[in-house]
């Protein structure tokens, strides 16, 4: 049981820092990409440590972590640039 | 054709169970996968919504990030509350575990109150679906929406703690019925990481 009391400590130190990092005077790329990877590390320990995904056969971790993950990559890859797109043309020309 | 099953059924090294779980467990796995590709759909809309807009507001001027990460170590708290529910009631421990479930239910009370709050408070400002007086009008439209979906789900966490700690002081809940609970219990906070990363800091 104490395993889980360390994950809870490590969950709120990553808040903490994340907290941290928001006030602090960051260049916005590395603020975002330390922000993901915090996001992402926490989930995984969620996962991991509390959801008892480490202890799961592969075949399960597998199914949910890769359908997790590649569904939301497909999903952002496949709109973020055209967010991006439309915002660039607005910004050149004008709203419609 | 044989030779061909018998190397399929070695690859995933289970043989006629390859998850080596229980259908509850399995069960629950392909729910909480749905149900977090609803959450990513939503989120992946946010984004959109985010990256096209030309007056996102700053976070900071809207909401009070020290109130937002106190409802965050609230619902982390009630995580790991649970998590020691799970473990008591795998080591037959029945009196703890009840204690542990019946401290997650209020953890979750905390939250929805916490939760609560913040939107009557953001209403009283002015925050609508469809306007608000800091910026883009869509962002009333996620705000609501992405915590009222993820508070929709607490509740329902709340409703099943409680009924879980009902069926345990009864001597009715068993093992897996706590390990359910449990699993859907981490989901809402799992996916609450995300809200709070994307919504509230980034």
């Amino acid at each position: 049981m104490r395993g889980y009391w360390i994950t809870w400590g490590v969950l709120l130190v990553f808040t903490a820092v994340m907290l941290w990092a928001d006030a602090a005077p960051i260049p916005r790329l590395a603020f975002v990409v330390f922000m993901v990877a915090a996001m992402l590390t926490k989930a995984s320990i969620i996962g991991a440590n509390f959801m008892h995904l480490r202890a799961e056969r592969a075949g399960i971790v597998l199914t949910v972590v890769v359908g997790l993950l590649v569904t939301a990559v497909v999903l952002y890859v496949l709109i973020v640039p055209d967010a991006a797109r439309i915002h660039e043309m607005v910004s050149r020309y004008g709203p419609r | 054709m044989a030779h061909t099953d018998t190397r399929s059924i070695d690859r995933w090294a289970g043989g006629a169970c390859p998850f080596d779980a229980g259908w509850r467990k399995v069960m629950m796995w392909w729910f909480i996968v749905t149900d977090g590709l609803l959450f990513a759909g939503f989120l992946a809309s946010y984004g959109y919504a985010r990256i096209l807009a030309f007056n996102w507001p700053e976070q900071a001027e809207v909401f009070s990030l020290k109130y937002i990460a106190a409802m965050t170590f609230v619902l982390i708290s009630s995580s790991a509350t649970m998590a020691s529910a799970v473990h008591a009631m795998a080591e037959g421990k029945r009196g703890q575990a009840l204690k542990f479930v019946v401290f997650t239910a209020i953890g979750g009370i905390v939250f929805l109150g916490m939760q609560a709050y913040e939107w009557s408070h953001l209403i009283g400002e002015g925050a609508r679906l469809v306007r608000n007086p800091w910026g883009e009008a869509s962002f009333g439209a996620y705000f609501f929406l992405l915590t009222g979906f993820h508070g929709t789900h607490v509740l329902t966490g709340v409703v099943i703690l409680v009924s879980t700690a009902i069926r345990l002081a009864r001597n009715r809940s068993t093992k897996d019925g706590v390990e359910m609970a449990g699993l859907y219990w981490h989901f809402v906070d799992l996916v609450w990481v995300f809200i709070f990363t994307l919504f509230y800091l980034l």
